[in-house]
């Protein structure tokens, strides 16, 4: 047989999914409050709005599935 | 069924009895067996007949093919057919695995007959000789007489076959050894010289038999063993590219034993349980891979909850227990799931292609599987799936949409009938996947938010009164 293939795994390492979940979610609802708290406060609008939000939400969501269990 | 198979076994093998005057005139072959053994094991539900043959060539030409003969009734519930060469003296034997293949011989007398070829490693050269070792493994071949019985009597079968083993070869010398589960041994069909010996009836030896030259008997005993098949297993296997793997089994168990009649007594099942359901088994036993985890066991009532999971780093052994013990007919369908980790299973080609290497079959022990479909569901963005599988099945592809897909997964079927279980049969299932397609899960999630947010500030743009 050929020598030992190489196994494929996770690119990020399985025993981190529920840290980075917490606090990839953490910063999400940071974001996601301060933007909220910024439109309810200021009547001109920024840009800022597009970074943040493609960030924050997105990846702790997915780490939340797969932490628990289901892995999309 | 079982009345249907023993009136076409019997009617074959009278046919070919007839035919064994007719043998003389058929072509001559090259070889010529010296001795023949034949080993035949009926301690379970699944027959295994181990023949061995030492095979001379007595013609002047050498050749590499030997066929083996099987009347149309055996080839219908062979599940396998292995052979191997043996070389070396006693003490130090190697066994070389040979290439068998169905054929057709149009020119041999017997016209229903089965050829298989054996395909020898190296030619055998005019006056050589070599042992060659097959195995039969044969399944629903055994027919329970009577074939209703209560539920404190014990399960008898026939077991139809030849004393004389039938080839398109002269054999020089054959024996025949036939092994019981038990020593209750209701009738046998004697052809002298036989003899019985506590759970071995031996037919032989045999001297100069010409070729296809059979002799039915029949051996009518006790077989207590669980007669479990299961009639359909789709076994789901799907791999996330993020760690794991899910294995989804829906089971459709049988006892394909002597059916019971009569009514079930739980009190004397439990009180008595030496002497009743004796045929019945209660226990069923699963080999899982190690490090399995989340291992569930239900039925479309709900969770099952008698099931043990034992685990070590070798092998995990989950035992199940169905809700009511399982006489004669009776049926029962379950799933069960289980998670595995993805680096046991998941490797890289030297080509770049991903592959998945799993066990092939059924994870419980000593079963039949009559309709075998195994589903290889390979994460979205996979593309170019072959499978590679040790033996023929029937493969194609389909599509399901699973959590999070866009354009659905690939799932490679594969369909197998009649299996039995093989020491450890791996299969494979090539594809290619570009690491990059991974990151359009967290993007579909993250889109989603960003969505919810544009919306909200166009809500919050939009100037919806009526009055300045």
């Amino acid at each position: 047989m050929a020598p030992p293939a190489k196994a494929i795994t996770s690119p990020v390492p399985d025993a981190w999914y529920p840290t980075l979940a917490v606090f990839m979610l953490a910063i999400g609802l940071v974001l996601t409050a301060s933007f909220f708290i910024y439109e309810a406060t200021s009547s001109k609008r920024n840009r800022s709005l597009a970074k943040e939000l493609t960030t924050g939400g997105g990846f702790g969501s997915l780490f939340l599935l797969l932490s628990a269990g289901v892995y999309v | 069924m079982e009345a249907r198979i023993r009136a076409r076994v019997n009617l074959a093998l009278t046919f070919f009895a007839l035919l064994f005057f007719v043998a003389g005139s058929s072509p001559p072959r090259q070889f010529v067996i010296s001795n023949a053994e034949r080993r035949i094991d009926l301690s379970s539900h699944i027959i295994n007949v181990h023949l061995t043959l030492k095979v001379e060539n007595a013609g002047t030409r050498s050749a590499s093919e030997v066929v083996l003969a099987l009347t149309p009734t055996e080839v219908d519930h062979l599940a396998m057919v292995d052979a191997s060469a043996i070389k070396g003296k006693r003490k130090k034997t190697t066994s070389v695995r040979l290439e068998v293949k169905p054929t057709e011989l149009p020119d041999a007398p017997p016209i229903d007959t089965k050829y298989f070829t054996i395909y020898l490693a190296n030619p055998l050269n005019s006056g050589e000789s070599t042992t060659l070792e097959v195995l039969y493994v044969f399944t629903h071949f055994l027919e329970p007489f009577p074939a209703e019985i209560a539920q404190s009597e014990s399960q008898l079968v026939f077991y139809h076959d030849t004393a004389l083993i039938l080839s398109p070869y002269h054999i020089k010398q054959q024996t025949t050894f036939i092994k019981t589960p038990s020593t209750k041994v209701e009738s046998f069909i004697r052809m002298e010289p036989t003899n019985r010996v506590g759970t071995e009836i031996k037919y032989g030896p045999y001297e100069d038999r010409p070729p296809y030259s059979i002799s039915p008997i029949h051996v009518h005993f006790e077989n207590n063993s669980p007669f479990a098949v299961v009639e359909e297993l789709v076994q789901e296997i799907e791999i996330s590219h993020w760690g794991n793997i899910q294995v989804t089994e829906h089971y459709k168990l049988i006892h394909a034993g002597a059916r019971h009649k009569g009514v079930f007594s739980r009190v004397d099942y439990q009180s008595r349980q030496s002497s009743n359901g004796a045929s019945s088994f209660r226990y069923l036993l699963a080999r899982l891979p190690p490090r399995v985890h989340s291992v569930y066991y239900r039925d479309e009532i709900g969770n099952i909850s008698s099931s043990h999971l034992r685990t070590d780093s070798l092998k995990s052994e989950l035992q199940i227990e169905p809700r009511y013990p399982l006489f004669g007919g009776w049926k029962a369908t379950f799933v069960i799931g289980y998670g595995l980790p993805l680096q046991d299973f998941l490797f890289e080609s030297s080509d770049d292609k991903r592959y998945l290497n799993f066990t092939f079959g059924c994870p419980l022990i000593g079963m039949v599987v009559d309709k075998l479909t195994i589903k290889v569901v390979l994460p979205e963005g996979s593309t170019d799936p072959s499978p590679v599988v040790p033996f023929p099945v029937e493969h194609h592809l389909e599509a399901k949409y699973s959590s999070l897909d866009v354009v659905g997964r690939t799932v490679v079927v594969l369909e197998k009938k009649n299996f039995v279980p093989m020491h450890n049969s791996h299969f494979q299932v090539y594809y290619s996947f570009k690491p990059i397609f991974m990151l359009a899960e967290p993007l579909m999630l993250a889109s989603a938010f960003f969505m919810l947010f544009v919306a909200c500030v166009a809500y919050i743009h939009i100037d919806l009164s009526i009055r300045k």
